[in-house]
Protein backbone atom coordinates (compact mmCIF):
# COMPACT_ATOMS: atom_id res chain seq x y z
CA UNK A 1 0.00 0.00 0.00
CA UNK A 2 1.06 3.60 -0.88
CA UNK A 3 1.99 5.37 2.15
CA UNK A 4 0.08 8.80 0.78
CA UNK A 5 -2.92 6.06 1.00
CA UNK A 6 -2.34 4.89 4.24
CA UNK A 7 -2.03 8.63 5.73
CA UNK A 8 -5.24 9.43 4.09
CA UNK A 9 -6.68 6.45 5.40
CA UNK A 10 -5.87 7.43 9.28
CA UNK A 11 -6.15 11.15 9.17
CA UNK A 12 -9.88 10.69 7.99
CA UNK A 13 -10.75 7.74 10.01
CA UNK A 14 -12.60 7.62 13.43
CA UNK A 15 -11.33 4.20 14.24
CA UNK A 16 -8.51 3.72 17.41
CA UNK A 17 -5.23 4.93 14.90
CA UNK A 18 -3.49 1.90 16.72
CA UNK A 19 -5.89 -0.61 15.69
CA UNK A 20 -6.57 1.35 11.91
CA UNK A 21 -2.70 0.99 11.51
CA UNK A 22 -2.41 -2.55 12.15
CA UNK A 23 -4.55 -4.00 8.96
CA UNK A 24 -2.08 -1.44 7.03
CA UNK A 25 1.34 -2.49 5.52
CA UNK A 26 3.49 -0.32 4.20
CA UNK A 27 7.23 0.39 4.06
CA UNK A 28 9.14 1.25 7.42
CA UNK A 29 11.66 2.92 6.02
CA UNK A 30 9.34 5.26 4.23
CA UNK A 31 7.26 6.14 7.22
CA UNK A 32 10.75 6.74 9.48
CA UNK A 33 11.72 9.36 6.79
CA UNK A 34 8.57 11.03 6.62
CA UNK A 35 7.75 11.11 10.28
CA UNK A 36 11.12 13.28 10.32
CA UNK A 37 10.20 15.51 7.76
CA UNK A 38 6.78 15.96 8.89
CA UNK A 39 4.99 19.19 10.79
CA UNK A 40 4.63 18.05 14.75
CA UNK A 41 1.39 19.74 14.95
CA UNK A 42 -0.61 18.29 11.81
CA UNK A 43 -3.15 15.22 11.09
CA UNK A 44 -0.39 13.09 9.07
CA UNK A 45 2.03 13.63 11.83
CA UNK A 46 -0.31 11.78 14.10
CA UNK A 47 -0.99 9.19 11.58
CA UNK A 48 2.54 8.52 10.56
CA UNK A 49 3.07 7.78 14.48
CA UNK A 50 0.52 5.04 14.10
CA UNK A 51 2.07 3.93 11.22
CA UNK A 52 5.79 3.90 12.76
CA UNK A 53 4.54 1.95 16.38
CA UNK A 54 3.46 -0.83 13.74
CA UNK A 55 6.02 -0.41 11.38
CA UNK A 56 9.22 0.22 13.48
CA UNK A 57 12.34 0.84 11.04
CA UNK A 58 16.28 0.16 12.71
CA UNK A 59 18.84 1.19 10.81
CA UNK A 60 20.68 -2.20 9.96
CA UNK A 61 23.64 -0.49 7.98
CA UNK A 62 24.26 1.72 11.07
CA UNK A 63 24.26 -1.24 13.61
CA UNK A 64 26.86 -3.45 11.43
CA UNK A 65 29.50 -0.57 11.06
CA UNK A 66 29.11 -0.31 14.94
CA UNK A 67 29.97 -4.24 15.33
CA UNK A 68 32.48 -5.01 13.53
CA UNK A 69 34.50 -1.57 14.88
CA UNK A 70 37.97 -2.66 16.20
CA UNK A 71 39.61 0.64 17.11
CA UNK A 72 37.32 0.80 19.78
CA UNK A 73 36.01 4.66 19.82
CA UNK B 1 4.63 17.73 20.35
CA UNK B 2 6.40 17.82 23.96
CA UNK B 3 3.81 18.44 26.90
CA UNK B 4 5.00 21.35 28.47
CA UNK B 5 7.57 20.20 31.18
CA UNK B 6 6.47 21.55 34.25
CA UNK B 7 3.29 21.57 36.72
CA UNK B 8 0.65 23.82 36.18
CA UNK B 9 0.65 25.22 39.77
CA UNK B 10 -3.45 26.02 40.32
CA UNK B 11 -4.55 25.97 36.24
CA UNK B 12 -8.18 26.02 35.60
CA UNK B 13 -10.14 23.84 32.98
CA UNK B 14 -13.30 24.97 30.77
CA UNK B 15 -15.51 23.08 28.43
CA UNK B 16 -15.83 23.89 24.92
CA UNK B 17 -18.23 22.29 22.62
CA UNK B 18 -17.89 22.93 18.78
CA UNK B 19 -20.61 24.92 17.28
CA UNK B 20 -23.86 24.52 14.83
CA UNK B 21 -26.72 21.74 15.08
CA UNK B 22 -25.17 19.71 12.65
CA UNK B 23 -21.60 19.28 13.27
CA UNK B 24 -18.63 17.18 11.47
CA UNK B 25 -16.78 15.85 14.02
CA UNK B 26 -12.69 15.97 14.49
CA UNK B 27 -11.51 12.87 13.25
CA UNK B 28 -9.07 10.52 15.53
CA UNK B 29 -5.91 11.73 14.36
CA UNK B 30 -7.28 15.49 14.32
CA UNK B 31 -8.45 15.51 18.31
CA UNK B 32 -4.61 15.14 18.82
CA UNK B 33 -3.57 18.34 17.00
CA UNK B 34 -3.29 21.74 18.80
CA UNK B 35 -3.86 23.51 15.80
CA UNK B 36 -7.02 21.88 14.69
CA UNK B 37 -8.71 21.77 18.43
CA UNK B 38 -7.96 25.36 19.52
CA UNK B 39 -10.37 26.82 16.48
CA UNK B 40 -12.54 25.18 19.12
CA UNK B 41 -11.44 26.83 22.27
CA UNK B 42 -13.02 30.67 22.10
CA UNK B 43 -15.30 31.76 24.02
CA UNK B 44 -18.21 31.85 22.05
CA UNK B 45 -18.16 28.11 22.19
CA UNK B 46 -17.70 27.93 26.13
CA UNK B 47 -20.02 25.80 28.55
CA UNK B 48 -20.96 27.56 31.78
CA UNK B 49 -20.41 25.01 33.71
CA UNK B 50 -20.16 24.42 37.16
CA UNK B 51 -16.81 22.08 37.55
CA UNK B 52 -15.32 19.90 35.32
CA UNK B 53 -15.97 16.31 36.35
CA UNK B 54 -13.29 13.22 36.01
CA UNK B 55 -12.45 12.28 32.86
CA UNK B 56 -10.67 9.24 31.08
CA UNK B 57 -11.19 5.53 30.99
CA UNK B 58 -12.31 2.87 33.25
CA UNK B 59 -12.37 -1.30 32.80
CA UNK B 60 -15.02 -3.07 30.83
CA UNK B 61 -15.62 -6.23 30.71
CA UNK B 62 -17.99 -8.59 28.50
CA UNK B 63 -20.32 -10.92 30.25
CA UNK B 64 -21.15 -14.32 27.59
CA UNK B 65 -23.55 -16.76 28.69
CA UNK B 66 -24.39 -20.02 27.46
CA UNK B 67 -27.28 -21.80 28.34
CA UNK B 68 -27.76 -24.56 30.75
CA UNK B 69 -23.85 -23.43 31.65
CA UNK B 70 -23.97 -23.38 36.05
CA UNK B 71 -21.56 -20.10 35.15
CA UNK B 72 -21.30 -17.08 32.93
CA UNK B 73 -17.62 -15.93 31.39
CA UNK B 74 -16.36 -12.63 32.09
CA UNK B 75 -13.97 -11.49 29.06
CA UNK B 76 -11.57 -8.06 30.09
CA UNK B 77 -12.07 -6.39 27.16
CA UNK B 78 -10.55 -2.37 25.93
CA UNK B 79 -11.28 0.22 28.84
CA UNK B 80 -14.46 1.90 28.18
CA UNK B 81 -14.53 5.92 27.92
CA UNK B 82 -15.93 7.37 31.16
CA UNK B 83 -18.93 9.20 30.65
CA UNK B 84 -19.20 12.98 32.40
CA UNK B 85 -22.43 14.22 34.22
CA UNK B 86 -22.29 17.73 34.54
CA UNK B 87 -23.47 20.16 36.48
CA UNK B 88 -23.95 23.62 35.15
CA UNK B 89 -26.50 26.79 35.67
CA UNK B 90 -29.95 26.94 33.63
CA UNK B 91 -29.81 29.81 31.06
CA UNK B 92 -32.42 28.91 28.55
CA UNK B 93 -31.27 31.70 26.53
CA UNK B 94 -27.30 29.75 26.27
CA UNK B 95 -26.63 29.00 23.32
CA UNK B 96 -24.43 25.90 23.96
CA UNK B 97 -27.03 24.97 26.43
CA UNK B 98 -29.33 24.59 23.97
CA UNK B 99 -27.34 22.68 21.55
CA UNK B 100 -26.23 19.94 24.21
CA UNK B 101 -30.05 19.90 24.62
CA UNK B 102 -30.78 19.34 21.28
CA UNK B 103 -27.94 16.79 21.15
CA UNK B 104 -29.90 15.10 23.88
CA UNK B 105 -33.29 15.21 22.20
CA UNK B 106 -31.15 13.67 19.50
CA UNK B 107 -29.13 10.85 20.64
CA UNK B 108 -27.22 10.73 17.88
CA UNK B 109 -25.44 13.80 17.26
CA UNK B 110 -21.41 13.55 17.51
CA UNK B 111 -19.62 16.55 18.74
CA UNK B 112 -16.12 17.29 19.64
CA UNK B 113 -15.71 18.39 23.48
CA UNK B 114 -12.65 20.09 24.38
CA UNK B 115 -11.40 20.29 27.97
CA UNK B 116 -8.53 23.04 28.40
CA UNK B 117 -6.36 23.21 31.37
CA UNK B 118 -4.64 26.51 31.28
CA UNK B 119 -2.94 28.02 33.79
CA UNK B 120 -2.32 31.39 31.99
CA UNK B 121 1.02 30.55 29.40
CA UNK B 122 0.57 26.70 28.98
CA UNK B 123 -2.37 25.45 27.42
CA UNK B 124 -3.07 21.12 27.36
CA UNK B 125 -6.24 20.90 25.92
CA UNK B 126 -8.01 17.17 25.66
CA UNK B 127 -10.45 16.76 22.83
CA UNK B 128 -12.81 14.00 22.56
CA UNK B 129 -15.77 13.11 20.72
CA UNK B 130 -19.30 12.30 22.26
CA UNK B 131 -22.71 11.75 22.55
CA UNK B 132 -24.76 13.31 24.96
CA UNK B 133 -27.52 10.91 26.55
CA UNK B 134 -29.21 13.28 29.22
CA UNK B 135 -30.08 16.68 30.17
CA UNK B 136 -32.59 17.52 32.99
CA UNK B 137 -33.41 20.93 34.66
CA UNK B 138 -33.49 21.53 38.24
CA UNK B 139 -36.10 24.11 39.05
CA UNK B 140 -36.12 23.92 42.58
CA UNK B 141 -36.46 27.40 43.64
CA UNK B 142 -34.47 27.19 46.84
CA UNK B 143 -31.51 28.04 44.48
CA UNK B 144 -30.72 29.14 41.21
CA UNK B 145 -32.11 26.71 38.41
CA UNK B 146 -29.85 23.76 37.13
CA UNK B 147 -29.38 21.76 34.46
CA UNK B 148 -27.56 18.38 34.33
CA UNK B 149 -26.27 16.77 31.42
CA UNK B 150 -24.13 13.60 30.43
CA UNK B 151 -21.64 13.15 27.62
CA UNK B 152 -20.23 9.69 26.09
CA UNK B 153 -17.21 10.06 25.02
CA UNK B 154 -17.05 7.50 21.96
CA UNK B 155 -14.58 4.78 22.22
CA UNK B 156 -11.23 5.84 21.00
CA UNK B 157 -12.37 8.55 19.54
CA UNK B 158 -9.90 11.14 22.06
CA UNK B 159 -6.53 13.26 22.16
CA UNK B 160 -4.12 15.43 23.35
CA UNK B 161 -2.47 18.29 22.06
CA UNK B 162 -0.61 21.57 23.68
CA UNK B 163 0.60 24.96 22.86
CA UNK B 164 4.33 24.22 24.18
Amino acid sequence: MKLSEAIELLTSTYQSLDAAALGLPVDAKEVADALAKANPDSAEYVALQALAKVNPYENTKKEKVIQNDDTNK
Amino acid sequence: MALPNKVLPGFSATLYCQPTATPTPLTTANLSVYASVSPIVITGNLIPVEAIPAFGQDDAMANFNVAGSRQSDKIPTQAAPTSMTITAAWNPADTNLLLIRGDAYSGTVDRTFVISASDGTGIVNYAFNGRVGQFTVDPNPTAEAKCTFTIHPRGNQYGWSNNA
